[in-house]
């Protein structure tokens, strides 16, 4: 989740909003987040309800467009790389 | 039991956790949701015509990555 912090001047270039969503509480997220100066949000699941509509505790990350679709969807530990060439590649397609 | 029982039960079993956490498709609407967050309530809606959103699932604060 830092990887995010650290590229995310070049995600905001691209009008694009980071959020982090565990199960962690609002408590530990704040902790996490001071301690590793991430400026985006990270939501708060406990319940897991976010997640289970996005495919459970599974390490996933989702590009979700400004028309709300989904463009893209990653396993794993996600490269913000490939993340950011997506998101230039959905910016151009948008007027 | 016999063979036919027996695969269909080994592949039930094989695939039940994809079925109990299928993620959204590519090309499928991102289901909406509203939450807390670190910077007060997110809602995907608020997005909705103004920006493209990244979203991280991860497991846990704490954890290596």
């Amino acid at each position: 989740m830092q990887a995010f912090q650290a590229d995310l001047a070049e995600f905001e270039r691209r009008n694009a909003q980071v959020l982090g969503v565990s199960s962690d509480t609002i408590g530990t997220h704040k902790e996490f987040a001071k301690k590793n100066g991430i400026r985006y949000p990270l939501i708060a699941d406990p319940e897991g309800r976010v997640m289970n509509l996005y495919g459970g505790q599974d390490r996933i990350t989702f590009l979700i467009d400004k028309t709300g679709i989904v463009r893209y969807a990653v396993r794993g530990v996600p490269n913000n790389k490939e993340l950011l060439k997506k998101l230039d590649e959905m910016e151009k397609k948008r007027p | 039991m016999n063979k036919k029982t027996i695969m269909a039960l080994l592949l039930a079993v094989l695939f039940a956790p994809s079925l109990w956490a299928a993620a959204p498709e590519v090309g499928a609407t991102a289901p909406s949701f509203e939450a807390e967050s670190t910077t007060g309530t997110v809602r995907l809606s608020d997005y909705l015509g103004e920006k493209n959103v990244v979203l991280a699932v991860y497991y846990q604060d704490f954890t290596p990555v």
